[in-house]
């Protein structure tokens, strides 16, 4: 019988924690924020930290999003967006420092870090199932760099057996190598320059993933790599944003709409990519 | 370019051995056959998402992605199309994605999916022009669930209203369902579930379906945890009972030996020494199997605690055990196993378990150096998922473990326990009135 009571008090006071815990994550999730009434934005919508858009990125896929050595400082064409967006919706710009990839749409999902994920995220339907994206800004494809001199450069030749081929975790260009190369070896890392390292080192065959981040790195920091493949996926880039919160998706939409209009959008290209797209 | 060219009459090919095939398949979407068309939209290929837990494979009856690439040929533009997969697979319920690509560039088309059992309508707003790549994602469709070789047919309907079959992609291998999927599956489809998930922390920490899956992944991860532990102990008890003596030697020498040993391993994090071996020994020439080189380090690491254990287990058996003994004539050894060393094992059973479950615990450190342990497993699958049920399942692993051994452990004390005091059994007064006397 005495037993028995400390058993139930034991399991009385572990129902008590998680519970505890459940209400914790709840509140989090829930009652952060503030509404942005003060927005040009009609509709409504919620911030983790009121006036600023707080953004969550693995800031290593240059040009789009990457840290500037000198300064330590997020850049790229992704970060000039989204600042120019956030002027249009009149709050401030907060990157949080970088994050792993495959962790951004689980967090964003699960709410109360950041508002949204701004990390060269393809819309796919599997994705959306999760999270709201807002409209397409970029059109993306595959890239497959392998080392200059290599010789096995097409998608027949990789899908060998033994053939270690870096991708990031969680990306589509992850995806794209399960089901076209089902026969190489996919090496899952954090993010795409331990992929370029690995490759130029000689632990991996190829590396594949986004064609205009391949093009910039091979040309601009991996010279010994080369594209050796382009893979036409006609992939668009989205931002990610929580189903929880409508308002910010469309504020987001239409702030993206007016920096189309007005040629920001068209001089970011520029200044990234050396051209418009 | 030549390789497309190469690889584009090879398909073609294909299409030709394949034309029987596809012309049945025309007369049961249920249109007639234009005479003699010419092949104007050229299926490249079809691919699906591996659905696999944990693994790599394609499973029949679970939701999986369908992408299918065709290229629109020269002179010819693309008003519909109808993608066919054998009977027992099903569109139904999946979302369609679009891509029309001229080159590297993407050509605005909307279109409209429209599923029906195993066949997939998708009429798009404007013709796909001639010479670009068609390429559809169905997301959350589902191949037969007996599994097998599957190749997708169908049909497209040109600019004419002319309808055409479609030639048959490579073949996508489907393995057959598992009882592990099934079980997932119906748990997807319960209410409860999706309530149960909808709590942002529940969802998060103890979503069932991954619990269900987590369990069977983990499962060899903790054999092979518990193999290190158990192979490694009976080494460190030997190695620590060995240190032990040496520590209290009568030679500086030796002592000297032993207080380095188990100082320098009880100093130092497991997770140092764990690098040191694996990444060392390497370095050196000396490649040892992964597992054994776990065992060693893990032996190695636990006798030095165990060897303390030990030495304080032996000293603190009174004195007047030793005088006893030589009294009966003992010598030295005699003393210490028939004498000493029973003793010692009472006193030491709560710490030696006590040490026994850290030792299973810190197995998880081996997970960094690439031993398929536990934990590794548990890392993986939450990189998969982005989820962190994987780890509440391999804490439910290490628990099975510890909470009975420290229960069986305690159970052992007591009984020992009252031995040593001599609360068991005992002969009763009247037994000992006539000793007595």
């Amino acid at each position: 019988m005495k037993k028995n009571a400390r058993l139930a008090v034991v399991v009385a006071c572990a129902m008590t924690a998680l519970l505890a815990v459940a209400g914790l994550a709840g509140c989090s999730g829930s009652s952060t924020g503030s509404s942005a009434s003060s927005s040009a934005s009609t509709s409504s919508y919620t911030l983790v930290n009121a006036g600023k858009l707080t953004v969550e990125s693995d800031l290593a896929y240059p040009p789009l999003e990457s840290v500037n050595a000198q300064t330590s400082k997020p850049e790229g064409f992704t970060v000039d967006m989204l600042s120019a967006i956030c002027s249009k919706m009149g709050i401030e710009l907060n990157y949080l420092p970088a994050q792993k990839f495959d962790n951004i749409i689980p967090s964003i999902k699960q709410g109360g870090k950041a508002d949204v994920g701004a990390s060269s995220f393809t819309i796919t339907d599997a994705r959306k199932q999760e999270i709201d994206f807002t409209d397409s800004y970029m059109d993306s494809n595959q890239g497959i760099v392998t080392k200059a001199d290599s010789s096995a450069t097409t998608a027949d030749a990789l899908n060998v057996e033994g053939m270690k081929i870096a991708v990031q975790s969680g990306t589509t260009g992850e995806e794209w190598v399960q089901e076209n190369l089902p026969k190489a070896t996919c090496v899952p890392l954090d993010d795409t320059i331990g992929a370029m390292n690995g490759c130029e080192a000689g632990q991996y065959n190829a590396v594949v993933a986004d064609l205009p981040v391949m093009s910039y790195m091979c040309k601009n920091s991996y010279t010994d790599l080369k594209v050796a493949k382009e893979i036409p996926t006609g992939e668009q880039y989205g931002i990610v944003v929580s189903k929880d919160n409508p308002g910010l998706t469309a504020a987001i939409n239409k702030a993206l709409q007016e920096i189309k209009a007005d040629g920001t959008m068209d001089s970011l290209e520029k200044k990234w990519f050396g051209q418009t797209l | 370019m030549t390789q497309r060219n190469t690889s584009l009459a090879r398909r073609m090919a294909q299409a030709l051995v394949a034309c029987a095939v596809a012309v049945s398949m025309a007369f049961c979407v249920g249109v007639a056959l234009a005479p003699a068309g010419a092949q104007a939209l050229t299926t490249n290929k079809a691919t699906a998402r591996p659905n696999e837990q944990g693994g790599d494979g394609v499973i029949g009856g679970e939701n999986t992605r369908l992408t299918w690439e065709g290229t629109v040929d020269a002179g010819e533009q693309v008003e519909s199309i109808t993608l066919s997969l054998p009977e027992g697979a099903s569109f139904d319920g999946s979302t369609t994605r679009i891509t029309v690509l001229e080159g590297l560039n993407r050509v605005s088309v909307d279109g409209t999916a429209t599923p029906a059992g195993d066949t997939l309508k998708v009429s798009f707003a404007t013709p796909i022009p001639e010479g670009s790549l068609l390429r559809l994602e169905v997301t959350d469709m589902k191949f037969p669930e007996a599994g097998g070789d599957y190749a997708v047919g169908g049909s497209y309907v040109n600019q004419a209203g002319q309808t055409e079959a479609l030639n048959d992609s490579p073949t996508v291998s489907v393995i057959a369902n598992t009882p592990l999927q099934r079980v997932v599956t119906w748990l997807d489809g319960q209410a409860w579930v999706s309530a149960w998930n909808s709590n942002a922390f529940l969802g998060m920490f103890l979503k069932p379906q991954l619990i269900v899956t987590s369990l069977a992944t983990l499962f060899p991860g903790w054999l092979l945890c518990l193999l290190i532990v158990i192979v490694a102990y009976p080494f460190a008890i030997a190695l620590g009972l060995a240190f032990a003596f040496m520590k209290m030697s009568r030679h500086k020498p030796v002592r000297a030996i032993a207080i380095v040993y188990i100082n320098v391993l009880r100093g130092t994090p497991l997770f140092l020494q764990i690098y040191i071996a694996f990444f060392g020994l390497p370095m050196l020439g000396v490649n040892i199997n992964n597992t054994i080189l776990g065992i060693v380090v893990m032996a190695i690491n636990s006798s030095a605690y165990l060897a303390e254990i030990f030495r304080a287990g032996i000293e603190s058996i009174p004195v007047g055990q030793y005088e006893a003994a030589a009294s009966l004539g003992m010598n030295r050894s005699q003393t210490m196993v028939s004498i000493i060393l029973p003793q010692t094992v009472r006193r030491v059973i709560p710490t030696v378990t006590s040490d026994f479950i850290m030792s299973y615990k810190d197995t998880s450190l081996l997970s960094s150096v690439g031993v398929m342990e536990l934990m590794m497993f548990a890392k993986n699958l939450t990189t998969v998922s982005g989820n962190i049920t994987p780890y509440m399942a391999a804490a439910i692993f290490y628990l099975i473990v510890t909470l009975p051994l420290s229960k069986v452990v305690g159970n052992i004390e007591k009984r020992l326990a009252h031995a040593e005091k001599g609360t068991g059994p005992r002969p009763k007064t009247t037994g000992e009135a006539t000793e007595n006397a």
